[in-house]
């Protein structure tokens, strides 16, 4: 009976080690042999493992040695290749880069675990704009402020994107890679078809939507030809604040309140928008997007389904075309925002991430330079474009034809008309910031789980109650 | 050789089989909850912490979304309970009897979902549980004319995902346990009953359940404490911590969200000392009335 | 005796109506069981952009079903590389993980079972007090200790905290309440000392318990994601659950690699429990129990 335990241990290793060498047989030499050993073996083999790593250590081997996490592996493809470039233009100061890709969550967690432990942080790091407060909230103890670093730059960064990244003292924290400012998308084909007229018409037509009532007004006529009451012109989100802060930089309001201030949701704006999408729900303007919002698979089915023909998202919302709906290419062009009065800022930067550098960093300055250069720099915007597709936020990119009207860039190719073109008629000054602090994930979340479920699932809700309530939730908190 | 037969004395003996077990408390266990608890008193910043008493406490009291994740949690646990253990025991039951063939295939099969990691069962039931047209519940409630639902949008469909998923992944493991237990069971008590002419059911009520009595304490135990525990289940059937009206928020969730996105460790130790004090509660309760510290089984 | 008896029931009509319902009952069961796990295998075979355009679409549409997501995950990339290290890595830190937390919980469970002493009651009373615990606020105060104790970015830093589970250590307790306390008098008037009797004359009765219990462990461990995550830094030392939710972006989600790989990661558990199920239906033999 003993015997049969023990075969039976031994059938199981002998599986595990199979399939250990199945993994090892299509790439990786094998190096580790049998280690069903002890503890310490286990150690061994672990670090056995890493010579046949896949590489992600980049840079020159005797240069000074930088550590970074990101949670997007494309993000750490960005530095690798970007440390290449500045290992030719200062080879004098050489480094040598090993990007590190987390899953998203616990990569955050595992960063302000190592901030408050005092040690095991990396040299840089990728942190997302929802979890920049928890972050930042550590100031110059935990953070190298990047101000001096970044001064050559700040003239042509656009200054809403750099805001979004300082800390509560004033200094800036955090890198960005984009803007990310809020446009609005339109199916130019669908619309074409269904109304009867040539796309340069309906192009025509967008372009002369400047308010949210000539909007509306394109959005019936399109829907009256179309005569399809399971259509819809634009889908409204449940489970994403975009129209909300859409609508908030229009007016010049920020419910957060930034630092100084205390966060007040009970804001003209947003009962605005919110009274409008009832509007909408109740005409059969608007639907509610599905599963919350459109960036989600529901959401991309719903627009391929041709559900819905127009949504403001942000820029980067591009690389959801590319990525998940190639069958679309050609359809779509992308406009500025309509806005509530004549005049009002018609965007707004949404999402993001900072990259920041750590105090527990051994070479600081080497690698705040290396971040502010790798991000905001000509040589560092171009590439951020090329490869992650972003709309980037060194305004004095947006004009040169390498980036602007290269039709070989995948984004550029994909759309009826040219992204930065969208970005030039925006400006730099139209494009909003709302603040990201500490009550921030207070507010958003209660606003997600509770105050647009109850106003657009049942519209005729009353928004003033609603946001009050909202307010009272944001008020324990603060 | 003094000191060997001390080690090898039965007074002794005990100790040294348990003596991992303190080791692994005091420093994985001890420790570390008492730095929670002392947390649970503070207000912990990035870069100071204060004392702040009972105030995290008396705050959680009067925190409405709190008692939602209570009341979820709970509501989950107690469904759970109904469906968990009478169901596999059943299954396992039929399992043992002799008119199941081809046992190690159903075995293996039912044992599968808990092998799926919940990163993969969490995307697949989110997408099956889709508000959309091609989300696999709305195409059978299409099937019946009935139009789609947002099933992940109310409470009550909310939950009932919740707890398919939960039934889908343990039904399984559940009925493994019980199969275990009932290997146990002497099988010359069922003869005996054949001899006097017990029927089928009368063999379960009278030999099979009260001989399963230390599996299902066994699992009831894990499970009240796996229902009050639950977490990343609803992370992925809601693709994240929030769910609309909070309808898919739970304890740990709510622990989740305060200690991890919100960086509150002090309050999130307040919510997990709380949820400490209700899990034991219920347990010990239900430990004693079952009669399982008694030191020795009759 | 018994198998006379059921030789003779299995030709009745009655028993063969009974073995079709009953046979016909699983048989229902794990096809519903089966359900997701089939779309999911199905999605595997069909290009990323066909699972937003369609949902788990059931239909076998062979025309749009391709063995790409595959050629690519074998395909010897950079990709395919990384996915095979935290593939060897997670079957590494399993396999230590769950034969080490088998021993400990055995012996834990057995001094607290087969053995009358004081603290008895109180102990057993603190193991169930472990299980009660969310882990997510004790991970920092533990990943302090484990900075502490040096024992950050090794295998050993993530199975350490584990190896003593109380589930384990409980059902184990649980299964040998059922053992007869006369097994212990006998060994020792047989002059067997403690350790012997656990190791052998106990240890083998056991048998199922570690059978369940090994898979159950195999299972947890193969999918933990948080601790780890905590204790190791390199991506070279990564598991393939830290690994597949890297895929999982709030950028985008790479479902090409996610869904073939998530459907092949299940199988070395699944290896692991069919051989180990042998041992659950052969269960205890009744010889051992009864003599």
């Amino acid at each position: 009976m003993k015997k049969k335990l023990i075969s039976s241990i031994m059938s199981v290793a002998m599986a595990a080690s199979l399939l250990a060498g199945c993994g090892s047989a299509s790439g990786t030499p094998e190096s580790t042999g049998s280690s069903d050993g002890g503890n310490t073996e286990a150690t061994e083999s672990g670090e056995a493992a890493a010579e046949e790593t896949p590489n992600s250590t980049f840079g020159d081997a005797n240069g000074t040695h930088l550590e970074m996490w990101t949670f997007v592996e494309l993000h750490g493809q960005h530095y690798q290749d970007m440390a290449e470039i500045w290992n030719e233009q200062n080879p004098d100061r050489t480094i040598e880069i090993t990007c590190t890709t987390y899953p998203y969550g616990d990569m955050h967690t595992k960063l302000l675990t190592s901030l408050e432990a005092g040690t095991g942080a990396p040299d840089i790091c990728d942190v997302e704009v929802g979890q920049f407060p928890n972050v930042v909230a550590g100031l110059d103890q935990w953070l190298v402020p990047l101000d001096d670093y970044a001064k050559d730059y700040m003239p042509t960064m656009v200054p809403a994107r750099m805001q979004t990244y300082q800390g509560e003292d004033g200094h800036y924290y955090g890198a960005p890679y984009h803007v990310g400012a809020a446009a609005m998308y339109y199916n130019v084909a669908a619309m074409s078809e269904a109304m009867g007229l040539s796309q340069e018409d309906v192009i025509a037509k967008i372009d002369g939507v400047k308010t949210w009532s000539d909007y509306e007004t394109l959005g019936k006529e399109y829907l009256t030809a179309l005569g399809d009451d399971s259509k819809h012109f634009t889908s409204v989100d449940t489970g994403g604040t975009d129209w909300l802060w859409l609508a908030m930089a229009e007016y010049g309001d920020d419910w957060t309140g930034g630092f100084d201030n205390p966060a007040n949701c009970k804001l003209e704006s947003v009962s605005k928008m919110l009274k409008m999408q009832q509007g909408w729900l109740k005409d059969g303007f608007a639907e509610i997007s599905p599963d919350g919002h459109v960036d989600c698979e529901a959401g991309f089915q719903n627009i391929m389904d041709r559900n819905i023909v127009s949504f403001p998202k942000a820029l980067w919302y591009m690389s959801r075309f590319t990525n998940y709906m190639p069958e679309e290419k050609g359809n779509w062009y992308i406009a500025k925002c309509p806005v509530f009065e004549d005049g009002q800022k018609c965007s707004v930067g949404i999402g993001g991430t900072g990259t920041v550098v750590t105090q527990q960093s051994q070479n600081k300055e080497l690698a705040a330079e290396f971040l502010c250069w790798a991000k905001m720099s000509d040589e560092g915007e171009q590439h951020i474009w090329d490869k992650l597709g972003f709309d980037v936020c060194n305004t004095a990119m947006w004009t040169k034809d390498s980036i602007a009207h290269d039709d070989n860039n995948q984004y550029n190719a994909f759309f009826i008309n040219y992204p930065y073109d969208v970005l030039n008629d925006i400006g730099m000054d139209n494009i909003g910031k709302i603040s990201v602090v500490k009550i921030s994930p207070t507010i958003n979340e209660y606003v997600c789980t509770t105050t647009l479920n109850q106003v657009l699932e049942d519209p005729d809700y009353s928004v003033d109650d609603s946001l009050q309530e909202l307010q009272d939730a944001v008020d324990m908190e603060q | 050789m003094k000191g060997k037969n001390f080690l090898y004395s039965q007074k002794v003996a005990p100790y040294v089989f348990v003596l991992p077990f303190i080791l692994s408390f005091a420093f994985f266990w001890v420790y570390p909850l008492i730095t929670a608890f002392t947390m649970s008193f503070q207000d912990i910043g990035a870069i100071k912490t204060d004392w702040v008493g009972f105030a995290n406490y008396t705050k959680l009291l009067k925190d409405k979304v709190f008692m939602i994740a209570v009341a979820n949690s709970t509501k989950y646990m107690f469904f759970t309970l109904v469906l968990l253990i009478p169901f596999p025991m059943l299954f396992a039951v039929l399992m043992d009897s002799n008119i199941v063939k081809a046992k190690g295939v159903w075995k293996a099969v039912l044992y599968m979902p808990a092998l799926t990691s919940v990163v993969i069962s969490g995307t697949l039931f989110r997408l099956m549980f889709s508000e959309y047209k091609t989300g696999q519940m709305n195409l059978i409630t299409q099937a019946f004319g009935l139009g789609t639902y947002k099933w992940l949008k109310n409470g009550w469909s909310g939950m009932l995902a919740l707890l398919v998923l939960a039934c889908w992944r343990w039904t399984g493991v559940n009925m493994l346990y019980f199969i275990s237990g009932l290997k146990s069971i002497d099988s010359s008590l069922y003869e005996a009953a054949d001899i006097d002419g017990a029927s089928p059911v009368q063999k379960f009520l009278y030999v099979t359940l009260p001989l399963l009595k230390p599996t299902t304490i066994y699992v009831l135990t894990i499970s009240v404490y796996a229902g009050l525990s639950m977490f990343l289940e609803s992370y992925m059937l809601w693709a994240g911590n929030s769910s609309p009206n909070n309808i898919g928020l739970t304890i740990v969730g709510y622990l989740y969200k305060r200690g991890i996105e919100k960086n509150d460790m002090g309050y999130a130790c307040a919510v997990g000392v709380v949820l400490l004090i209700v899990a034991l509660i219920i347990n010990f309760a239900q430990l004693i009335l079952n009669g399982t510290f008694k030191k020795e089984e009759d | 005796m018994e198998k006379n008896k059921q030789r003779d029931l299995s030709h009745t009509p009655s028993h063969i109506v009974a073995t079709v319902l009953g046979t016909g009952f699983f048989l229902i069961l794990s096809a519903i069981i089966c359900f997701p796990v089939f779309a999911g295998l199905l999605a595997s075979f069909r290009p990323g952009t066909e699972l937003i355009r369609r949902g788990l679409a059931l239909d076998l549409d062979v025309s749009t079903m391709t063995l790409d997501n595959y050629i690519y995950l074998f395909g010897g990339n950079q990709d395919s590389k990384k996915y095979f290290m935290w593939y060897k890595n997670s079957l590494i830190i399993t396999f230590l993980s769950v034969l080490l937390t088998l021993l400990i919980c055995y012996f834990v469970a057995y001094g607290l079972t087969m053995y009358k002493f004081k603290l008895q009651n109180f102990l057993f009373t603190l193991v169930l007090a472990t299980m009660m615990v969310p882990f997510e606020i004790l991970m920092l105060p533990m990943y302090k200790e484990i900075i502490a104790f040096g024992l950050i970015d090794t295998y050993t830093g993530v199975i350490i905290t584990g190896l003593c589970s109380a589930s384990t250590i409980f059902f184990f307790r649980q299964y040998m309440m059922g053992l007869p306390k006369d097994l212990l008098s006998a060994a020792r008037i047989d002059g067997a000392n403690e350790y012997y009797i656990s190791v052998a004359i106990i240890m083998p009765l056991v048998k199922p318990a570690f059978a369940s219990m090994g898979i159950l462990c195999a299972m947890g461990s193969w999918n933990a994601i948080l601790w780890p995550l905590l204790v190791l830094k390199g991506a070279e030392k990564f598991t393939l659950p830290i690994g597949l939710n890297t895929l999982l972006t709030p950028y985008g989600n790479n479902y090409d690699v996610l869904i073939a790989g998530s459907m092949f990661g299940i199988l070395p558990i699944f290896i692991i429990f069919l051989i180990f199920q042998k041992y659950i239906i052969d269960g205890m033999t009744a010889g051992a129990v009864k003599g």
